[in-house]
């Protein structure tokens, strides 16, 4: 009930279909390059509004940090006591570090429904530093969101 | 005394016309779609994490969790199939081993089951109880992720995870190994029960309380849990026989029923008195093996011979015929394809198509030098090329001194009938290769063939013989690029070795390309030991190690050499372009000095484009491994002599030797595709040759092919290699005699092992445009079998160009025109 009347207070719903259509516009484009913002505050809402989705984060603590390669995109996020926190800075003690070409390689790794992988590991478009593990489950959150996004789940 | 009562070693009254229940079985087999199994992952998960302490030792509460999956594990009877027991809860199932690297398929729970490559069926509530409760428990525990933490993310794992210069198994497997199931079957589970115990017992009366002291009796201890959870398997499994069997109101099925529910209340536990129970009492324990250890090579070893007394047994007394043998060995073969590898997309991409390739081995000597082919031996053979499956991977051993030319004939049927199986072994220098490493006379006669082609005295050694598969080519590129390579840009990888194009000398390019040997080989070693150790502290193998001889007397489990023999083995990809590369350095540079290094390197840059002549040059006038030129010949004993001495040089965890081997998968197939243009004329990213291979097109001439191969020396290739050669037709008798011959000479030149697809480049092509038309195409790839429509797009590539032979002019078959831009140099 209280879920419900902070929903209607904060016109999450309304946001999140507006954020769905920005993050389904941003896979459409060929830069791609605001997909990272758009993931990740698509993910942080759908955390928040949709309780199976949300299960993902329940009792999980990992750190991780985003980094462009050309060092100008910098994002840790923070999954901790069932919540999901973003921040633009640098972040000490991650679980995994992972470091892309730009927002469409990121893109491509994460969700591509074919990923060319020859073409990835070919341009090193995306590197890890860490635990794979972590890499791994924040995949499958990435993807079930795109699949939430698309109706197909 | 010959051992061959057969009236016709071709058995060819015995057809799938009339075999009905394997036509049947087959038939089901070639159209189930493969699922994701989780049952095993779901069981020892629950078990470590709910069900037992962290403060146990690891050896006991591992075998604990073994045995608790076993006893939970569903006895399910899918079909008509002879024998009880099935690897996984599904028809044809992919176990997840979370443990090792179960967990690449995390992102992919919600896309598998429809991914365009291999897709493996997965079920919602299975996808959800692996991503909410299954995972999550692994995600520090698994091998790889231990292994980071205990040795602080080191250099070496690094250089493993850029996947372009060695893979490292360890990070995924115990296996490649051949159990001793003979011990099993003479003395059953109880029998080795009773030994763990009475050798607890010894422990305990020293009186002695050393580190040594505490794991053996935790060993034996573990030996016993893990035996009862196999003897609770085989409890369940008769149990539910008998009452399907009450309910089945078909009257065959259900003296199918009732007979495999008295077999598994017999065996595994006693000893086999049977054919049947001998058959039925392998097949659980090899599912057993599976419930500890991923399905990848774990290889039943010598069942011709293992199988024998039983089959004589019974035959003699009149309780078998030829018949029903070759029913239950076919259920075997059908049952050995009931379980498939869980494999992540990326690794489709590149190295995808593999099965689990449980090799058995046939024929050979025996352990006392003689002639060991037994009526078993032709059921064998007639039931795989009446079957004509991926698994099991065979092999047959012949020995030209004592084996007979009908049997040589007999398996050249086979294989020509097949298109591609099994795999022929020389037993005079595989014995001599095993003899040089150490194993006894007697042992090493009694080798089977480990999935590919690695050889192992069989249930005594225990070889781990993929420990590593290391990419030449990337050691060659770094000495190119002095200690970079173009596929991870401008870092510094390597030693710095030098500029090439300051080199006067191809010496001083060769001790630039050992010295990247040496390191890049050294890292990989390193990280085996880390992987070593961490399966010794987190992921021992108790069951495994009861199916060996070694460990019950040494008190010691397999992974910690309880092992007779112990080694690590080194595979690598790329020997015959790297060969051939410095064979062109030595020649265009330092000879002919037709370009200098520095131009060789810009056209290697360039791909070639703008260098169309040096190209040429490179291709068609520099020496090419497979023939006889000198150069080439030097060039590929050197490398072959060098690579020996430096693994010998290292000692694994287990106190063995590594041992080197020329074997591939499709792993050359993926490696080409991330590599570079070479100086043989190899353009970039395309595929390498496989295992010991001359590159594609490169050997004219069949009889200088097979010369420039055998003459290597052997008793450096310890871990195996494999020669992949192509017929585009065996026609008729003479032919096969032909092609018998040709591998006899091949043996006698000093080969190891030899390999064919009888098939033509037209029909290969075919087969990848109209993958529909050819849904059962089976081909040997390097080591192993596959459905030629399972493999990646480069895979496929690499077999259609293999060099054909005409085997009455033993010359090339000019590869077709139009295709010509498939071939590595076009």
């Amino acid at each position: 009930m209280f879920d419900k009347i902070l929903d209607w207070l904060t016109l999450r719903p309304l946001r999140m279909k507006r954020l769905r259509k920005r993050f389904l516009k941003c896979l459409e484009s060929e830069a791609a390059e605001e997909f990272l913002e758009m993931l990740l505050k698509f993910m942080s809402l759908a955390f928040l509004l949709d309780r199976d989705f949300r299960r993902n984060i329940e009792g999980f603590n990992g750190r991780y940090l985003f980094k462009s390669r050309d060092n100008s995109i910098t994002v840790a996020v923070i999954f901790e006591d069932g919540r999901m926190k973003v921040h633009e800075k640098v972040l000490e003690d991650t679980n995994v570090t992972v470091v892309f070409r730009n927002g469409k390689a990121l893109m491509g790794y994460l969700l591509s429904p074919k990923p060319d992988i020859l073409g990835s590991l070919l341009r090193q478009d995306v590197t890890f530093n860490g635990n794979l593990n972590y890499v791994y489950k924040f995949a499958y959150m990435a993807k079930r969101l795109q699949l939430m996004a698309t109706g197909e789940v | 005394m010959s051992k061959i009562t057969l009236k016709d070693i071709r058995l060819s009254e015995y057809t799938l016309d009339n075999l009905g229940l394997l036509r049947r079985l087959r038939e089901n087999l070639m159209k189930t779609r493969p699922e994701v199994c989780i049952e095993r992952a779901r069981h020892t998960t629950r078990y470590l994490r709910d069900l037992s302490s962290d403060g146990e030792p690891m050896e006991t509460r591992y075998a604990k969790a073994v045995a608790y999956f076993l006893s939970k594990k569903e006895p399910l009877f899918f079909d008509d199939n002879l024998l009880a027991g099935t690897t996984t809860s599904k028809p044809f199932g992919a176990p997840v081993y979370q443990e090792l690297t179960g967990m690449t398929i995390w992102p992919e729970l919600d896309t598998i089951s429809t991914r365009e490559k291999n897709p493996l069926i997965l079920s919602r509530e299975d996808a959800e109880e692996l991503n909410f409760d299954i995972f999550p428990y692994w995600m520090e525990r698994n091998i790889l992720e231990y292994t980071r933490k205990k040795y602080n993310n080191p250099g070496c794992m690094r250089l493993f995870e850029r996947i372009v210069f060695f893979l490292a198994s360890k990070a995924g497997t115990i296996s490649h190994t051949v159990p001793c199931y003979r011990k099993v079957l003479e003395r059953g589970i109880e029998g080795i029960i009773e030994e763990a115990s009475t050798r607890e017992d010894e422990v305990r009366k020293k009186g002695t309380d050393t580190p040594e002291d505490r794991h053996s009796l935790e060993f034996y201890q573990a030996v016993q849990t893990v035996m009862k959870g196999v003897l609770d398997y085989a409890a369940n499994l008769s149990r539910k026989a008998a009452e399907l069997a009450e309910r089945e109101s078909d009257p065959s099925r259900r003296e199918n029923l009732l007979k495999m529910s008295e077999v598994c209340a017999r065996v595994p536990a006693k000893p086999a008195r049977t054919f049947r129970e001998a058959v039925n009492s392998l097949w659980i324990c090899q599912v057993a093996v599976h419930a500890e250890n991923i399905n990848m090579a774990i290889s039943p070893g010598r069942l011709d011979q293992v199988l024998y007394r039983y089959y004589r047994n019974d035959m003699d007394n009149g309780m078998l015929t030829v018949r029903e043998a070759i029913e239950l060995i076919g259920c075997l073969w059908l049952k050995l394809n009931d379980n498939t590898n869980l494999v992540p997309e990326t690794s489709e991409e590149l190295f995808g198509g593999a099965g689990t390739v449980p090799a058995v081995t046939v024929g050979g000597v025996g352990e006392d030098g003689e002639d060991a082919v037994n009526d078993l031996t032709y059921i064998m053979l007639r039931v795989t090329e009446l079957l004509k499956l991926r698994d099991p991977s065979v092999n047959a051993r012949y020995h030209y001194e004592k084996n007979t030319e009908e049997y040589r004939d007999r398996v050249a049927e086979v294989i020509v009938n097949t298109k591609a199986v099994p795999a022929f072994h020389n037993d005079v220098v595989d014995i001599k290769v095993l003899e040089n490493q150490g194993t006894s006379t007697e042992h090493a006669r009694d080798y089977a063939v480990i999935g590919c082609v690695e050889l192992a005295s069989a249930g005594r050694s225990y070889d781990a013989s993929s420990s590593i598969i290391f990419n030449l080519v990337s050691a060659l590129e770094l000495a190119m690029y002095n200690g970079k390579r173009p596929a991870t840009g401008d870092e510094q990888i390597g030693p710095q070795t030098g500029d090439p194009a300051g080199f006067s000398t191809f010496e001083e390019f060769w001790e630039a390309f050992k010295a990247q040997l040496t390191w890049l080989i050294g890292e990989a070693i390193k990280l085996n030991e880390y992987f070593g150790r961490v399966h010794q502290e987190i992921l021992p193998t108790p069951l495994l190690s009861a199916f060996f001889e070694g460990p019950l007397d040494k008190g010691r489990d397999l992974i910690r050499g309880g092992a007779v023999y112990n080694s690590s083995g080194a595979t690598h990809i790329g020997f015959a372009d790297t060969v051939d590369s410095l064979s062109a350095i030595e020649k265009a540079v330092f000879i002919d000095r037709r370009c200098t290094f520095a131009e060789l390197l810009k056209a290697l840059r360039d791909d070639f484009r703008g260098h169309e002549k040096l190209h040429a040059y490179l291709v068609y006038k520099t020496p090419k491994y497979g023939t006889d030129d000198p150069i080439a010949v030097k060039n590929s004993q050197n490398l072959i002599r060098f690579l020996y001495d430096f693994y010998q040089g290292h000692t694994n965890y287990r106190g063995g030797k590594y041992r080197p081997g020329y074997w591939t998968m499709t792993n050359h197939a993926g490696q080409g595709k991330l590599s570079g243009a070479l100086p043989n004329g190899r353009k970039a990213h395309k595929v390498f040759a496989s295992g010991i291979t001359p590159a594609s097109q490169a050997a004219g001439d069949l009889s200088a092919c097979l010369k420039a191969v055998g003459g290597l020396e052997s008793v450096c290739i310890p871990s195996g290699e494999a020669l992949n050669l192509k017929y585009p037709s065996v026609k008729h008798n003479g032919d096969i005699k032909t092609f018998a011959q040709a591998v006899e000479s091949y043996f006698r030149y000093g080969g190891l092992h030899v390999q064919f697809n009888i098939m033509s480049y037209e029909t290969l092509i075919d087969a990848k445009k109209n993958p529909e038309k050819y849904p059962e195409l089976l081909v040997r790839v390097s080591g192993y079998s596959a459905y030629f429509k399972d493999l990646n797009e480069a895979m496929k590539d690499e077999i259609i160009t293999r060099t054909a032979y005409d085997l009455d002019t033993g010359r090339a078959v000019p590869f077709p025109e139009e295709y010509r831009s498939m071939l590595a140099f076009e």
